[in-house]
């Protein structure tokens, strides 16, 4: 009985953690069609200007690329989970 | 003991289902022009390769919770590796639910981890006790 209940424990924490994971919406966010809504339609040629953007950075700040002028630029792109 | 029966043998036929598709894919796919689609698409000669043993591995699984149905108190063993088995299929889907690479599926893993998960506690609590089997 002990067993059981061992074993029921663990299965009944396993499937809390499963309804808590975020829906698949929330992975959406990231997602293209969403990353295109965001931005409006922009074309990079290389050796021209990069067209002019602005983005959050880490702490919620707009950051605009031509703040950025006379400042080496990297950017990089990176999959995120969204939490 | 009739609901571990019923349980045993329903998830036996499917597992038996499920098994012989995936050795079968194996075949289909080396045969002349044979390739997968939809999911499986992209999955290769490796992943036919490992599919293929998988679906060893369910056909056996599925003969033995078949046998567990026909004598369910011979195969109370059988419940408890299979409970093992079920949480351990849904934890690796959770982890792939996390990791997001296998989006094209969309919930569809954790809706999976969840049945799961409920058939493992079925297993826990329908198989015969051991006082039951020992008499």
């Amino acid at each position: 009985m002990i067993g059981r209940i061992l074993a029921t424990v663990v299965i009944v924490g396993l499937l809390g953690f499963d309804f808590m994971l975020p829906r698949f919406e929330m992975l959406q966010q990231g997602r293209d069609p969403v990353a295109r809504a965001d931005a409006p339609a922009a074309v990079v040629v290389v050796d021209e200007p990069m067209p002019d953007f602005t983005l959050p950075d880490l702490d919620g700040v707009p950051v605009t690329l031509s703040s950025l002028q006379g400042h080496r630029v990297l950017l990089t792109f990176e999959r995120s989970v969204d939490w | 003991m009739v609901a571990y029966q019923i349980l045993c043998g329903l998830m036996g036929v499917a597992w038996l289902v499920v098994g012989a598709s995936l050795f079968s894919m194996f075949f289909a796919f080396h045969s002349p022009g044979g390739r997968s689609g939809g999911l499986f698409a992209t999955m290769g000669p490796q992943g036919h390769y490992l599919a293929a043993f998988a679906g060893c591995a369910l056909i056996t699984w599925a003969l033995l919770l078949l046998a567990a149905a026909r004598r369910p108190l011979e195969g109370r063993a059988v419940g408890t590796a299979t409970a093992l088995g079920l949480v351990l299929c849904a934890s690796y889907r959770m982890v792939a639910w996390v990791v997001g690479d296998y989006a094209a599926v969309a919930d569809l893993l954790r809706i999976e981890s969840a049945v799961f998960l409920t058939l493992a506690l079925g297993f826990v609590w329908l198989r015969p006790a051991r006082v039951e089997a020992a008499t």
